[in-house]
């Protein structure tokens, strides 16, 4: 290791030479009017016509009744206003913003400029120019820049640049005041709030039926949680979570149990089992990559090798065996049995090297398996899988006489052929997300985090690298192989292409290991958002179908460069990736005299 | 065709063009430890880069004595700009960064030039037409094709001049010792950057010269070649024994011929007639990369690091 940088100053050396005063000048109270009516008037303007015709998805063209766009305008709308009341000080609203900071509204301000803006410029470009816009329109795209106005001419220190002084709008105050002490019950009825609520959110992402409404919902969505982060409220909830972890993790499992009751249609399930499916291996791929620092670059294979082993043994007429029929926890052992004996077949050699070693030999096992399960079709090779065709028509699963492949009525709801998998699938993620807190927080664990590290040092403490790498590359294949022998029964069929090494869909590796990436490695939920998010994207934005791969290869590389923690950091390795240059920081600032960036406040 | 002397001559060949990729590899390993998974991408833009200048710069029915030394310019110019683009942007903000963050981004990278060319290169998503010297020679019993000789005269050109260069000259020396200590490099008055960017051009320039080959022999090319020719060559230059630019050229050969013999005899075998031919051949190739790192992790050569370039 060489060490050449010296410690990263401390950013902004508080100034306080220059006046604090808004990029555009206007007086403190005009600044937070703007804010609050144009954030009202914006919420106001979904009511209204946008456009004359039905044409463009989603019916904008009613009066007193928004429909589509609209709605997450209005939602938007209404944060900015709550945020803007907030700052006024209103009682019952100022938990909202306990540091008093500028950045929520900020960032709810251009939140609401931008689903706004970007809905009237798709209505100019998709029916042919601003002729297509109603008087509503006009209003909407006015009322919605209100609020930016007002946010930029809320006082902040001026920066060194326009640049600095930019971030320094958006950036999180660096001291959150301590919260009340809340009780129990009131901390318990929040987090099942927030799940309610987070449910609500994610059933409606994956229901968005086209791909601008999508795009509508992310940006809202990536603005309200960043202004939440900004404001200091996810710190303080996952503080709360951190008080009510088994409570957080039931309320968390029921609100995913819940999720196909709230469906309609069994294609959403069917979106939802596959989220689940990537997301397990994800979460899988997380403890060999996120916890012991293993690059596995052919992750995919140890999916494909649960699956054709379920497959194999699924009593299909296709499979080779076809007469062997095991059930359904005979093949899930099996898979990911098989799993493991690759997983250390593959280890065994390769985790005494380097760690780049074993990034191409994975590599090259991935593209091995491919080649070897499309060869194995009985012309080029031994007839094991049945070459490119694969295994088709695998038989539903049946477990204590429940069918999965049909669909049954639960108390009014009706559970279709997906559902049924998604919930047995979300029964696989909770022992996956068990078997990783386990082994997370136990002596193995440990151990994985040291190697990575710092295996030298760790190997001087005692801990024998080798071993406890093995175990974290074969717990993760068999986890995939686990994933891989249900995955066999949702597709009805096991074909050699999926497990490759990128692909214009996931899973394959390259995607797996961008999901573990962009949601955080070494965390639970990180992986989880990661695989849903980069499932849903393809899915849902159908015209970036040939572009995909490229905004896709595009992001990672900038992922890497502004934010390689992930959306959801784990604390040490977003230490370790800006270098702060110090570990010992403490948790939480519990500050309770003057704040950083309070200056705001009148 | 299929006598064991044509066979070895195919591996010699197919070695030399792995062994030419290799040491993109190996070098920028040697300096930086960093696996460029975007390599065999840079192989393939200059792949691409050669016929842009074939297909639509140069005149109809121009020689190709004339034509392939300005294809090599042109594919030349085209990866030796990637690749160093890529240092520039890509690597260089991260050098200080853990070391999976810059793996991340290369295989972000190997996506994103792959769809480029795929996206906006006409006709690049389908093979495209490259043209071959495919007249053929008998030298005893074995066949060679004008495109093996260019192959052969290149590889062997290529690795003498830059044997020469580490060697003997002023950047070939700064480059060995930024390769064995980059920090004292830079106190020693070396421009590391320099030295990288360098590394990352020389890297770039064999890749062209590789892919030109592969154009010339193979008649065809497409947006997905580099993928497993750089898997394939970073398999050689480990075998090698990564950051010796010598056991990248040894690595190539032994993997070529080990690839080609396979293909060809492992269906003698009495108990696996399945598994030869061509089909299986990239399975031997990874086979053997593991029997290697099993029974000689630092490679062939070993990685020698006061030889480092």
């Amino acid at each position: 290791m060489t060490e050449t940088k010296s410690p990263a100053t401390p950013p902004a050396d508080a100034t306080p030479t220059t006046a604090t005063r808004g990029l555009i000048g206007l007086p403190l109270p005009a600044a937070r009017a703007l804010l609050l009516l144009g954030g009202i008037a914006t919420a106001a303007s979904a009511f209204l016509a946008w456009t004359w015709t039905s044409d463009f998805p989603g019916d904008l063209t009613v009066y007193g009744y928004p429909g589509g766009l609209q709605w997450l305008t209005f939602v938007a709308g209404v944060l900015t206003a709550l945020f803007a009341l907030a700052s006024y000080g209103v009682r019952g609203l100022r938990w909202l913003l306990p540091a008093r900071n500028n950045a929520p509204l900020v960032l709810t301000a251009l939140g609401g400029f931008g689903v706004t803006w970007f809905t009237a410029i798709e209505i100019a470009a998709k029916l042919g120019g601003l002729a297509n816009w109603e008087p509503g329109t006009y209003i909407a795209v006015v009322a919605s820049l209100i609020p930016v106005i007002g946010a930029f001419a809320l006082p902040q220190e001026a920066g060194e640049s326009t640049k600095e002084t930019l971030k320094a709008y958006i950036a999180k105050p660096e001291a959150i005041p301590a919260p009340q002490p809340i009780a129990p019950w009131i901390q318990r009825l929040i987090i099942t709030i927030v799940a309610a609520l987070g449910l609500g959110v994610f059933a409606y992402g994956i229901d968005t039926q086209y791909g601008e409404i999508f795009i509508g919902f992310l940006i809202v969505l990536v603005f309200a949680v960043w202004a939440l982060h900004t404001a200091g409220l996810l710190d303080r909830f996952s503080a709360m979570v951190a008080d009510n972890r088994s409570f957080t993790l039931a309320m968390g499992f029921l609100a995913a149990i819940a999720f196909p009751l709230t469906q309609t249609d069994d294609h959403y399930a069917n979106i939802g089992v596959n989220i689940l499916i990537f997301g397990t291996v994800a979460l899988g791929l997380n403890i060999v990559v996120g916890l012991a620092g293993l690059l596995d670059l052919g992750y995919v294979a140890f999916l494909g090798v649960g699956a054709y082993t379920a497959a194999l043994v699924s009593g299909s007429e296709f499979s080779r065996f076809s007469g062997v029929q095991f059930p359904f926890w005979a093949a899930a052992l099996a898979g990911a049995a098989a799993s493991l004996i690759f997983g250390v077949l593959i280890g065994a050699p390769t985790l005494r090297l380097r760690g780049d070693y074993l990034a191409i030999v994975t590599l090259g096992f991935g593209e091995i398996f491919r080649l070897a399960v499309n060869n194995m079709d009985g012309v080029s090779g031994p007839d094991i899988t049945n070459g490119p065709n694969g295994i088709p028509s695998i038989p539903d699963l049946k477990l204590f006489g429940f069918n999965f492949g049909e669909a049954h009525d639960l108390g009014g709801f009706t559970i279709g052929r997906f559902a049924n998998y998604y919930l047995l699938m979300v029964l696989v993620m909770a022992l996956v997300v068990t078997v990783y807190r386990r082994a997370a927080d136990s002596r193995i664990g440990r151990s994985w985090i040291a190697i990575r590290e710092d295996e030298t040092a760790a190997t001087a403490m005692g801990i024998n690298g080798f071993r406890v790498k093995l175990i974290a590359f074969a717990l993760g294949a068999s986890l995939a192989g686990l994933a891989g022998t249900v995955s066999a029964h949702v597709t009805y069929n096991v074909v050699p292409n999926p497990y490759q090494f990128a692909g214009a869909a996931p899973p394959n590796s390259a995607f797996l290991l961008a999901a573990v990436v962009l949601g955080g490695m070494g965390t639970v939920s990180g992986p989880i958002l990661g695989a849903a998010l980069l499932y849903l994207l393809p899915e849902k934005l159908v015209f970036l179908q040939d572009k995909s791969l490229l905004a896709f290869g595009i992001a990672l590389i900038l992922l890497m460069r502004f934010r390689p923690e992930g959306i959801i950091a784990n604390r040490r390795r977003q230490l370790e990736f800006h270098e702060t240059g110090q570990l010992d920081v403490p948790e939480t600032t519990t500050l309770s005299d003057e704040p950083a960036v309070t200056k705001a406040g009148a | 065709m299929h006598t064991l002397p044509q066979q070895l001559a195919n591996g010699l060949l197919l070695g030399s063009m792995y062994g030419l990729i290799a040491i993109g590899y190996t070098m920028v390993y040697g300096i930086v430890q960093l696996i460029n998974f975007a390599h065999g991408e840079i192989f393939m833009t200059g792949a691409f880069g050669a016929l842009t200048v074939y297909v639509y710069i140069l005149p109809d029915g121009t020689s190709m004595w004339a034509a392939v030394p300005l294809m090599l310019i042109g594919g030349g110019i085209v990866s030796v700009l990637v690749a160093v683009g890529a240092e520039r942007f890509a690597y260089r903000p991260l050098r200080q960064a853990p070391r999976l963050a810059p793996l991340i981004t290369a295989i972000g990278l190997s996506l994103t030039l792959q769809e480029l060319v795929r996206n906006f290169y006409p006709g690049a998503d389908k093979s495209r037409a490259f043209p071959s010297l495919d007249a053929t020679h008998s030298i005893g019993s074995v066949d060679i094709t004008d495109a093996d000789i260019f192959l052969v005269c290149a590889a062997i050109v290529c690795m003498s001049s830059l044997a020469w260069f580490v060697r003997k000259s002023r950047t070939g020396r700064a480059m060995q010792a930024t390769a064995q200590d980059p920090d004292t490099a830079q106190l020693m008055g070396i421009d590391t950057n320099r030295i990288i960017v360098v590394a990352f051009a020389i890297g770039g320039f064999f890749a062209a010269v590789a892919a030109l080959s592969y154009g010339l022999k193979y008649g065809n090319i497409d947006y997905r070649m580099g993928f497993l020719m750089g898997l394939k060559a970073f398999t050689a230059a480990v075998m090698g024994g990564i950051g010796n630019i010598y056991g990248a050229m040894l690595g190539g050969v032994v993997l070529g011929i080990a690839e080609t013999l396979a293909s060809a005899y492992i269906s003698n075998i009495p108990g696996m007639q399945q598994l030869g031919g061509q089909s299986w051949a990239n399975v031997w190739a990874f086979v053997l990369l593991i029997l290697v790192l099993l029974f000689r992790p630092q490679g062939l050569l070993g990685e020698r690091v006061a030889d480092r370039a």
